[in-house]
């Protein structure tokens, strides 16, 4: 085990990016990781907003045409070996502003995040539970503990 | 020499901020553009977040354009539906059953005191003061708790239907008790966190006269919800809304409009809150909740205005056979934003922020703006 991974496993370094949904998912994580009730900071989770800093991402929200480039960005700053967690029903399908509509299907949505970025683990729900939370991060650790 | 003093002109910097920002939660731009480390000017984009709610509802039936409406925001989810459910419920002279009414009561109560605690922690996060924070995120816990046992779902209640409330959310005898203790606990801790919270020297000195908007500025500014009520103006539309007839409250006003006014109002207001619901709760009326005995028909275009945590919220639409037309919705977040961008000048750019956050910004609700060219 080198030192790298030795010291990942000692903490883990949660990017959240909100990439235009109904900000229910979005505060339901900061809760989760931030909140004594849930608080995943016991399991060594924490929040940073620095995607050089970060290790997983998790995305909520259906990807709006205006966020396409900044999440690819943003995916493209964090360090390998990196997790993405895609969390909430817009997240994994585009919700109900890609799938119902009237006349006049939505153009503003630029698909599922994993049509634009890889996605290793789905968190369902709308709005995710913050046990669900917890256990798509944890679901998505043996990526990064295991890479060397 | 003086004539070089002269010619010396300050640069002129923009500081931008966003669209991902650890400060800001949600994806908006904010362009500070700083003389000397102090705003000048302020300019706020929104339309990042822009999914075209009103566009997808065009043509929708109004049962599923409710539940719709539900998902524009995941803080106040509730005067959402509950007011898209008004503007079909008027002029189709749906009668809603007493008991529904109480009941969307104390969930918009719920709701309100869960976005004030939001608010505050938030707030409180920004200042630097993170254990605020969490304490704060604690206290919300209580309230998440109760609508998720209420609804079935911790943000997305979807209480309201046309003609009522929905089946689940009836308030048997131990969902009573359990809110009562609720109520209890929360009014315990607020105070509790309130006392802490004014007594605290750093805190205080951190945000009085900060961000002051005044009460003409905030006038001229069309503000609306607390962030108008805290430069001293007595305007609740609740006070004008004959659902909350039956209730007793106070409207609370502060004075000075800064940055410290903002947040004890809502303090001060999560106690009003406290109050509405012990009222709906003890003379909640017997009786059904539901009303199912009326006929769609096609109605012109109707508007509803209802108070919700941030202010005004405005929703509008006519039907034609069951269907959802010319959908317009408008949320206080867009009428506070000219007073985000002023209350930043003049002030250091680490006080920037606070600014900002002061008004309440919910700018998932605010992307409203679209230009429909063609339907």
């Amino acid at each position: 085990m080198s030192l790298k991974s030795y010291s990942r496993g000692r903490a883990i370094h949660v990017m959240l990016v909100y990439t235009g949904g109904c900000n229910g998912c979005d505060i339901e994580i900061v809760n989760c990781i931030f909140s004594p009730k849930f608080d995943a900071e016991q399991y060594k989770v924490f929040l940073t907003w620095n995607p050089r800093e970060a290790d997983v991402l998790v995305v909520t929200g259906p990807v709006t045409k205006h966020n396409e480039k900044p999440l690819l960005e943003i995916y493209n700053a964090i360090p390998e070996p990196k997790a993405v967690v895609a969390a909430g029903a817009c997240a994994l399908m585009g919700g109900v502003y890609k799938n119902i509509h009237g006349d006049i299907p939505s153009e503003e949505i630029a698909g599922p995040v994993d049509q634009i970025i890889p996605v290793d683990a789905k968190v369902p729900g709308c709005a995710v539970r913050p046990q669900d939370i917890v256990a798509g991060l944890v679901s998505a650790l043996p990526l990064l503990l295991n890479a060397d | 020499m003086d004539d070089n003093k002269e010619k010396r002109t300050v640069i002129e910097a923009e500081i931008p901020m966003g669209t991902v920002h650890p400060a800001a939660l949600e994806p908006y731009r904010v362009r500070l553009f700083v003389e000397d480390e102090i705003v000048r000017d302020a300019e706020i984009t929104v339309g990042i977040n822009h999914r075209g709610v009103e566009r997808i509802m065009e043509g929708l039936p109004v049962e599923k354009a409710n539940s719709l409406t539900e998902k524009i925001c995941g803080i106040c989810s509730n005067s959402h539906i509950w007011n898209s459910c008004l503007t079909a419920e008027k002029p189709l002279g749906i009668e809603v059953p007493e008991r529904a009414g109480y009941i969307r009561i104390i969930m918009e109560e719920l709701e309100r005191l869960h976005s004030h605690l939001l608010y505050l922690a938030h707030g409180s996060e920004v200042l630097g003061h993170e254990t605020f924070a969490m304490r704060l995120f604690y206290i919300r816990e209580t309230v998440m708790e109760l609508l998720g046992m209420i609804g079935g779902n911790r943000v997305h209640y979807g209480a309201s239907i046309l003609g009522g409330v929905r089946p689940r959310c009836e308030l048997d005898e131990m969902r009573i008790q359990q809110i009562k203790n609720g109520m209890d606990l929360l009014e315990e801790k607020i105070t509790a966190f309130a006392d802490r919270f004014v007594s605290d020297p750093l805190v205080m000195s951190r945000i009085t006269g900060v961000g002051v908007i005044s009460q003409k500025d905030a006038l001229r500014l069309a503000c609306t919800g607390p962030t108008l009520r805290a430069t001293g103006v007595e305007k609740d539309l609740r006070r004008d809304m004959e659902e909350y007839d039956p209730f007793e409250f106070d409207v609370i006003t502060q004075d000075d409009g800064d940055v410290k006014s903002q947040l004890l109002m809502r303090v001060m207001e999560n106690f009003e809150s406290i109050k509405i619901i012990r009222q709906a709760i003890r003379d909640l009326p017997p009786g059904p909740i539901t009303n199912r005995s009326w006929e769609m028909k096609d109605t012109p275009l109707t508007k509803s205005y209802i108070e919700v945590p941030r202010g005004t919220l405005y929703h509008s639409y006519a039907l034609e056979d069951g269907r959802v037309r010319n959908c317009v919705i408008r949320t206080p977040s867009m009428a506070n934003i000219g007073a985000m961008q002023y209350a930043c000048i003049g002030h250091h750019i680490t006080d920037a922020q606070l600014c900002v956050v002061q008004c309440d910004p919910c700018f998932t609700c605010t992307d409203r703006a679209i230009q429909i060219i063609e339907i």
